[in-house]
């Protein structure tokens, strides 16, 4: 950890509002994106990512330096969203179900595109390709248990090192990278049934 | 090595953490493979579509949160400021303060006498 981030970190503990202003700046795409993704509901992600950055705000003491503070920051997002994951198969008519990609990345008021829905604005035809790309995507990963969805997103999605999620996930890398396989492997097998 | 093989390797060929001898083998493997040569481009799309997922957060995030810890805090964090004077130091506020009165007040010590118009 830097000293800039353990000064941050600091001032984070003395419930500084301005340190807790720049962590949730400087992590909120982040966090947001593993839970949008783990989820698949924007609406629930909403609500999740608020309540991770909470949690970071009331236990930030319990943070000892030991890992990197994004470590510890996205293991409260996974097991956050984990939870999310179960609340919603108890209750699958509340909020549960995924949003149509096209809606969350394209039409709805105050969203911000995702990276696929950026994709040529100027060509309608390869917009509407990326959005249903994205939605057959989303699909497949719900489709994966969640475990499984957790490490495809930090791996392939959020492009961290195979340290960094077995300290995020507690797992050996050896169990990390045949999950991750059969994850990949499953994906692509979900997506080869609509292009084939 | 036969396509079961091969395929079960893919993940550890795309991300380069493949043992020298078994990414031989996989390479030897797919030369003479068009079907798995197929599998491994449609996995690398796989993958790259998967990087391609990224979000970013709302921007009403930070001032959620901010909303919503200061009510389960019952006012004690973020309470939202009044916006002219939530910029300006206490310290000076109360300097003004002071001022305002002691002009207030010499006005009208002063002023006083000299204002009255008292009958003849």
């Amino acid at each position: 950890m830097s000293l800039a981030e353990r000064l941050l970190i600091g001032r984070l503990k003395e419930r500084d509002p301005a340190a807790f202003e720049e962590i949730v700046r400087r992590y909120g795409d982040k966090v947001f994106s593993l839970i949008y993704r783990m989820l698949g509901n924007r609406h629930e992600a909403e609500d999740v990512a608020q309540e991770v950055f909470i949690t970071v705000f009331k236990t930030v003491d319990s943070f000892r330096g030991e890992a990197k503070f994004s470590t510890w920051l996205l293991r409260i997002a996974a097991n956050q969203s984990k939870n999310r994951i179960k609340y919603l198969a108890r209750r699958p008519t509340d909020g549960g179900e995924l949003d149509d990609a096209a809606q969350a990345g394209l039409g709805a008021p105050g969203v911000t595109p995702g990276p696929i829905a950026h994709a040529q604005i100027d060509a309608p035809d390869k917009l509407l390709e990326a959005a249903e790309i994205e939605r057959l995507m989303q699909t497949a990963i719900a489709a994966l248990d969640e475990e499984h969805r957790l490490l495809v997103i930090l791996r392939d999605v959020e492009e961290m090192s195979y340290q960094e999620i077995g300290e995020i996930t507690g797992l050996p890398e050896g169990t990390i990278k045949s999950r991750l396989h059969r994850a990949r492997m499953a994906i692509k097998e979900e997506l080869d049934k609509h292009t084939k | 090595m036969d396509h079961a093989e091969a395929q079960n390797e893919f993940s550890d060929f795309v991300d380069g953490t493949l043992a020298e001898i078994k990414r031989a083998e996989v390479e030897q493997h797919l030369a003479v493979c068009i079907q798995c040569r197929t599998e491994l481009a449609a996995f690398k799309r796989t993958l790259g579509s998967l990087g391609r997922l990224k979000q970013t957060a709302p921007p009403s995030l930070l001032s959620d949160v901010k909303q919503q810890i200061y009510k389960r805090s019952h006012g004690r964090f973020f309470a939202p400021r009044w916006k002219l004077f939530g910029r300006i130091p206490f310290e000076w506020i109360s300097l003004g303060t002071i001022i305002a009165m002691l002009v207030y007040y010499l006005a009208v010590l002063h002023g006083s006498p000299g204002s009255v118009h008292g009958a003849p």
